[in-house]
């Protein structure tokens, strides 16, 4: 991150030292020179907050650029539905409809989703505890969900084999996430597939490179 | 059994005090008088069953002052005894005599220069024991036994003030002198010397071995001994014949049995018995205890002369162990670095960051004090990217087996060291001294108490005055967090509630969409999701607030509110 340059640690301590040596040899009284101590700390506290402006990006990266690796599953199963899957370093991937599929494309957009897919609905099931408990495995075929336009309906499926940690269920309330923030707020699910599935699951995936080319976003 | 210990100690201490002289007068003469009380025939055959002169005294009961009669050696009391012994000689009986006689082919076997190990407490009160380089070591007298233990004691390099002296012993030692007590019992039950001694316990091998080198190794090391002590010396004998005897009952499959009985109170004549009868089942040379248990449980045990003990060929094998209670040091580390992790962390042997606090403060502390190792403890953590700085954090440094005691100047010494390091990544703060108790206080306040953090925040738009009153405006407000994404993998998928106290924007002069925001909330909250909203899963978030986007940059704790250290 660029935060290294913002400031350097290893001058400011040294700095601090010195004004405090300064002030222990030139005052006598021992209440005057705590509170000169903690007026020195703060200021020292101030500097070392403080970023020079200049070193700062005019718009940094957000969160899910830095935490996230982005892959794209372009015309998973059926033409158009297009689905991205977000990975985490730390093996977690984020399921949600990639900016070019069909349901964008519709007027009005997602009108609705609907959890309800499948044998169970998938928004009813309670994952617990470290091990997490209740998780549904599921093949990457699998449905997570319809998202409704006025006109039709889409399956948005698992794209990547694992455990279904959890599903948006904000969704429910509010499907136009889908379509203010589909990389966001609007993410379908989050599953937790094996290394071994993710790397199955990976080599059929594409980047986001790859799919900018193929999908012309250029 | 410590306070015995203890009252000993305290009944003797004006011997030690006076001179070394009439201190070894005033001893032979205590035993020269014990000795006048023993009954002899009882005496006689002990010694030709070949239990040892202490073991002797504590088991017909002689008062606990004996067995703190440091100069004397193991032969001036054999001498003493034989003495005794012969002034009452006309008073012995017949049966005893042919006994002795039967028995003296076998003790004649036995060349005079070889240690005949008492084959109730396996030498251990003869002060005969193998040390670590399978040495045999023998100390004619508790003097010379303390002064070896002080040797070791001194070679460890211990600043010490006081010491507790801890003993470990084989518990064969104990089934041995139960079978032999549960036999004089029987025999002799009905003698006038004998009923008195039956309800008080006799003293235990431990607490003779306790009672003969405490005062020694005061006087040698200089110090008092104290069962509070911080600073334990510790003697563990072990049974030299234990080796082979479990192998050989693991062979048999009865391993567990064995052990059982082993921890078993022996006091019990139940676990004697049991005791006795694994023994002989498992080996040979075990046979007579086993029998004898046997035939003492038996009220028809026919022959009491055919008693015997199984003969100690090998002394125990004695491990020494100086050992001081953990040293804890208090205080507040700061970390100035992005770079740096709390505790040492390493995934597949790949280290992650360049150092750690735990590394940085325990290695540089630990040689101050000559402890073994260390171990770090912190009131919470930060992650790696995040700096502490402010007041900083509270931490508990715990020195294993410290040699040196901390001191005003090794305390300055501590924090000097740490904080001119070149590097400058981490400092200390407060340090200080305290008991084990710092680390409940440490605890306790570590879920409860508030945290102070600075963000450098960007939003999608610039920022508006009103957004300062916004967030300001804000005061104890509740927030609904779901399990961050990025530990969702290693923890459990909840919604938790917490408090964020209040929020103040601080502009950054050259910047509209930058600011630093300052936050207090309550511990345990995630703060880097609160700003960003972790797509959402934490509501409100500052984004959702100020109804744009908001993402952080970099954060600081700057104050943990904690009132310990």
């Amino acid at each position: 991150m660029e935060e290294q340059k913002v400031q350097d640690p290893n001058n400011d301590p040294q700095s601090k030292d010195e004004i405090l040596n300064t002030i222990s040899s030139s005052s006598s009284s021992n209440s005057t020179q705590q509170q000169q101590k903690e007026l020195v700390e703060e200021e020292e506290l101030k500097r070392l907050l403080v970023p020079d402006v200049r070193d700062l990006p005019l718009t940094p990266s957000s969160a899910v650029e830095t935490n996230f690796v982005p892959y794209f599953a372009p015309d998973f199963i059926k033409t158009g539905h297009d689905q991205y899957v977000y990975r985490h370093a730390n093996g977690l991937c984020v399921i949600g409809l990639a900016p070019t599929h069909l349901a964008f494309k519709d007027d009005g957009g997602v009108t609705a989703v609907d959890f309800n897919v499948g044998k169970s609905d998938r928004s009813g099931i309670k994952v617990t505890g470290k091990r997490k408990k209740n998780a549904q495995h599921f093949a990457s075929n699998t449905a997570l969900c319809k998202v409704c336009t006025k006109d039709t309906s889409y399956i948005v499926r698992c794209c990547v084999k694992g455990s279904l940690l959890e599903v948006n269920d904000m969704l429910i309330t509010q499907p136009g996430l889908l379509n203010s923030a589909a990389d966001r707020e609007g993410y379908i699910a989050i599953i937790m597939p094996k290394p071994d599935d993710w790397l199955k699951a990976k080599s059929l995936l594409v980047g986001a490179d790859e799919y900018k080319k193929l999908r012309e976003l250029f | 059994m410590e306070n015995e210990t203890e009252a000993a100690a305290q009944v003797i201490n004006g011997q030690v005090e006076a001179h070394v002289i009439s201190a070894a007068e005033d001893e032979s003469k205590l035993v020269r008088d014990a000795v006048r009380k023993l009954p002899s025939h009882a005496v006689k055959e002990l010694l030709s069953m070949g239990v040892c002169i202490r073991c002797i005294f504590r088991l017909i009961g002689v008062s606990e002052c004996i067995y703190s009669c440091t100069s004397l050696s193991t032969s001036a009391l054999s001498t003493a005894l034989e003495k005794g012994m012969c002034l009452e000689g006309d008073m012995m009986d017949n049966g005893l005599r042919i006994q002795e006689d039967s028995n003296s082919q076998h003790s004649s076997e036995e060349p005079e220069l070889e240690p005949n190990l008492c084959r109730i407490c396996l030498g251990i009160l003869q002060f005969t024991y193998h040390d670590g380089k399978e040495m045999l070591m023998k100390s004619d007298c508790a003097n010379e036994f303390a002064l070896l233990i002080a040797k070791v004691v001194k070679q460890e390099g211990h600043q010490i003030d006081s010491f507790s002296l801890e003993v470990s012993i084989p518990s064969r030692v104990m089934e041995n002198e139960q079978a032999v007590w549960l036999y004089m019992k029987r025999k002799y039950n009905s003698e006038l010397w004998f009923p008195e001694q039956l309800h008080s316990e006799f003293i235990s091998a431990k607490d003779v071995l306790k009672l003969s080198i405490t005062n020694p190794l005061e006087t040698l090391l200089d110090i008092k001994s104290s069962l509070s002590s911080a600073f334990r010396i510790r003697l563990t004998y072990t049974d030299s014949a234990v080796k082979i005897k479990v192998q050989k009952s693991t062979e048999m499959k009865e391993c567990n049995k064995r052990r059982k009985t082993g921890a078993d109170d022996m006091d019990t004549i139940g676990g004697c018995v049991a005791a006795g009868t694994d023994h002989s089942n498992s080996c040979t040379g075990e046979e007579y205890v086993g029998r004898s248990c046997n035939g003492l449980h038996n009220h028809d045990f026919p022959d009491l002369s055919q008693f015997q003990l199984e003969k100690v060929s090998e002394p125990c094998r004695l491990t020494f162990l100086c050992h001081r209670n953990p040293v804890y040091i208090g205080g507040r580390y700061l970390k100035y670095s992005r770079n740096v992790s709390q505790t040492r962390w390493i995934i597949d042997d790949e280290r992650m960051g360049e150092a750690s606090v735990e590394e940085i403060i325990g290695s540089n502390i630990l040689p101050i004090f000559h402890g073994d190792n260390y171990k770090f403890h912190a009131a919470g953590r930060e992650d790696i990217d995040v700096r502490m700085l402010g007041s900083g954090r509270p931490f508990l440094l715990e020195i294993q087996n410290a040699r040196h005691v901390p001191s005003e100047v090794s305390i300055k010494e501590m924090e000097r060291k740490v904080n001119n390091l070149e590097n400058k990544l981490v400092k200390v703060k407060n340090v200080k001294v305290v008991g084990s108790q710092g680390w409940n206080l440490m605890r306790e306040g570590e879920a409860e108490k508030q945290k102070q953090y600075a963000a450098l925040v960007w939003i999608s738009r610039p920022l508006e005055d009103d957004d300062l009153k916004t967030l300001s405006s804000l005061e104890d407000m509740p927030i609904l967090q779901k399990t961050p994404i990025r530990v969702l993998h290693r923890r459990s998928p909840l919604e938790r509630e917490k408090i964020i106290h209040w929020m103040r924007i601080e502009r950054i002069a050259g910047s509209s969409q930058y600011c630093l925001l300052h936050l207090c909330t309550q511990a345990g909250t995630y703060v880097k999701e609160f700003v960003h909203g972790d797509l959402g899963r934490t509501h409100p978030s500052v984004g959702s607030l100020l109804g744009c986007r908001a993402e952080i940059l970099q954060l600081d704790v700057t104050d943990v509110k904690m009132d310990c250290f």
